[in-house]
């Protein structure tokens, strides 16, 4: 059985007292091996749907989100406890997801090889043979010994690519990794990133501004778009590739 | 959590600028705080040690006409303000003349009452029914050491003096027990007192005069020791006030001392106060600044998995690193300083120098600061458990 993600009604609104957001996801799912690629005009609200997929938002109350994986079935919506409390929300996104942001958000302090390696570490799956493929597969082994300070930014993009797949997550987020390198840079990693997930039977859910670059890469496409709601309330609403194009 | 402290360590190795300003900022505090409080441990040390070398500093002696009995005596013994307490007779009869009894120089020396507990004899001696303790210098004067044995006798003869043979079971040292003196059991001042009253004691070769059983003892005064100098006092007031008499004592003198200490006791610790307070505020915010600045790093560590808790540890760490790096550094420099004041100035305070601290009060210190500094840190750990991992997603470099 494959690992997929699946989402029904899933929403998660920011209260503010001048003008609220609600994200709403009617409908998404997200199987282990696929490449989904997220675009949206800005202020729709695309990192908040990444950040709500990734475990590191609370889902408003009637959500529905489930993991499926070979082990089982894991409702994602009731991980959250009380309050700030992010109840086992921490410790499951970490096992479940990689991360690729858009700055790489490496540690500075250790080197290329510990930044690989630090997501096998948390999740207790140590793999140096895998940390060191990977690292080979996307060009950084040369690097291992430096600290990112040494890296440019292409190369801290492949360390964070590395290090979001290190500890063989099901589900990767890349939240715009492509958008502080130059045109051919971008493509590069780009390229390496959905490859690398698709080696690693990863789904790859990818935020970009840059559908033109998404569409050199064969994969679903979903789409974010303001809807009319209520006078205080911005709502955005997720659309799949068909309505999205309609 | 290893892990975690793992990396706490490496940020803290390499953020090197961070680690030595927090090293300064508690070191710079901390070292001039220890030689403070060593100079004064030292000087008041000295001061009491001069007190507490001389033994008549916690004596007592009560004045006036009263009698006193044994059971007053046991009264004032069982006081927790009471050290040595003994009876005294009358200080008429205290005077009589000492000689070897293996021949030689014969010195007239005062006779005082004494026994287990008195300060005057050494610590846990006890003075056996046919022994003595000498004073350093009737010792030297008349040629006799532990051991050997001498001859009291009374100055007066009716017609013949009342000798005592006795064995010297101690010397005192002359700064403990000035001129030449004589400790012994009361009874032997007993018998001394009954012998100028006029009572027989065949006993001791003395036929004439009225028989001993018809003498009622009583006592001239009491002496009491205090069981430290900070009883002395109240031990003082106690005396007077049970049996209405004045009394002797060098009490003014202790109490001076005692009040320079708690002075110099209450300096410090406004010091020290004052000084806790700059550095409290300069570590809390310095500890909070550090991890306001490593928000990224918070947030990368949060979103890989390392929540609430775990999070807490990594300034928790840091902190406690930076006071055990800060400690052996104050530490370090306290030795040099205690060094050079203590061949500056050392020789005025005796022998163990100027600055002084104890095994008990550096581990007080070291447990002190660990606590002072991990309290500082609690709210750089609370603000790391509040870091929002999204931040890495939304945040560029």
């Amino acid at each position: 059985m494959r690992s997929s993600l699946h989402a029904r009604q899933l929403s998660t609104t920011l209260r503010s007292p001048e003008r609220g957001f609600r994200l709403e996801v009617p409908d998404f799912a997200m199987e282990a091996g696929e490449t989904v690629g997220l675009t949206g005009p800005s202020g729709t609200g695309k990192t908040l749907f990444l950040e709500l997929l990734g475990l590191l938002r609370r889902p408003d109350p009637g959500s529905a989100y489930v993991a499926e994986r070979p082990e089982g079935r894991l409702d994602l919506a009731a991980l959250w406890g009380k309050g700030r409390d992010h109840g086992a929300a921490t410790s499951t996104r970490g096992g479940l997801f990689g991360f690729v942001p858009q700055s790489g958000g490496l540690l500075p302090f250790v080197t290329v090889a510990e930044n690989v390696t630090l997501g096998q570490r948390i999740t207790g799956r140590a793999d140096p043979a895998h940390a060191e493929a990977l690292m080979e597969r996307l060009g950084i082994l040369p690097l291992a010994g430096l600290y990112p300070a040494a890296l440019s930014i292409g190369q801290r993009q492949r360390v964070a690519i590395a290090r979001a797949l290190a500890h063989r997550p099901p589900f990767l987020i890349a939240d715009e990794p492509t958008a502080s390198l130059d045109p051919a840079t971008a493509a590069e990693a780009m390229a390496l990133l959905v490859s690398a997930a698709r080696e690693d039977g990863a789904a790859l859910l990818v935020s970009s501004h840059d559908v033109g670059l998404l569409e050199r890469y064969p994969m679903r496409r979903c789409h974010l778009a303001l809807v009319p709601g209520a006078p205080d309330l911005t709502v955005s609403r997720l659309a799949m590739d068909a309505e999205a194009v309609a | 959590m290893r892990l975690v402290l793992a990396l706490a360590l490496r940020d803290l190795l390499r953020e090197r600028v961070q680690l030595i300003c927090n090293v300064s900022v508690i070191a710079g505090v901390l070292v001039p705080l220890m030689v403070l409080f060593g100079v004064k441990n030292g000087v008041y040390d000295a001061l009491i040690g001069r007190l507490l070398s001389d033994p008549s500093n916690l004596q007592i002696d009560t004045s006036g006409n009263l009698a006193y009995s044994e059971a007053d005596a046991a009264e004032v013994a069982g006081w927790a303000e009471s050290g040595f307490v003994t009876l005294k007779t009358r200080s008429l009869f205290d005077f009589v003349n000492v000689k070897p009894v293996s021949g030689g120089a014969l010195r007239d020396a005062v006779i005082a009452p004494s026994g287990a507990g008195d300060p005057f004899l050494p610590a846990g001696a006890t003075l056996g029914p046919g022994e003595v303790a000498v004073s350093g210098q009737l010792a030297r004067q008349i040629g006799v050491s532990e051991g050997d044995e001498i001859l009291i006798a009374t100055q007066a003869e009716r017609p013949r003096q009342l000798v005592f043979r006795l064995r010297v079971s101690a010397v005192i040292p002359s700064e403990r027990l000035a001129g030449r003196s004589v400790l012994a059991g009361i009874d032997k001042l007993d018998l001394i007192e009954a012998f100028y009253d006029g009572f027989a004691l065949p006993d001791h070769g003395i036929e004439d005069g009225r028989p001993l059983a018809s003498r009622i003892a009583t006592y001239e005064g009491i002496r009491a020791f205090a069981r430290n100098l900070e009883s002395l006092a109240a031990l003082q007031d106690r005396i007077e006030t049970r049996f209405g008499v004045s009394t002797e004592a060098r009490t003014r003198q202790v109490e001076a001392t005692l009040g320079l200490g708690r002075n110099l006791d209450l300096a410090l610790v406004l010091t020290a106060t004052v000084a806790c307070i700059g550095l409290a505020a300069a570590l809390l915010f310095g500890f909070w600044g550090a991890i306001q600045r490593k928000a990224r790093v918070m947030a990368t560590l949060a979103l890989m998995g390392i929540g609430g808790p775990r999070l807490a540890v990594f300034p928790i760490a840091q902190a406690l690193v930076s006071a055990a790096v800060a400690l052996v550094v104050s530490f370090g420099l306290f030795l040099a300083a205690t060094l050079a004041v203590n061949a500056l100035f050392g020789g005025g305070v005796g022998g163990d120098g100027m600055v002084r601290m104890s095994p008990v009060q550096v581990l007080a210190i070291i447990v002190a600061v660990l606590v002072f500094v991990l309290a500082t840190s609690l709210a750089a750990a609370r603000q790391a458990q509040r870091v929002d991992p999204a931040t890495v997603l939304r945040e560029g470099t």
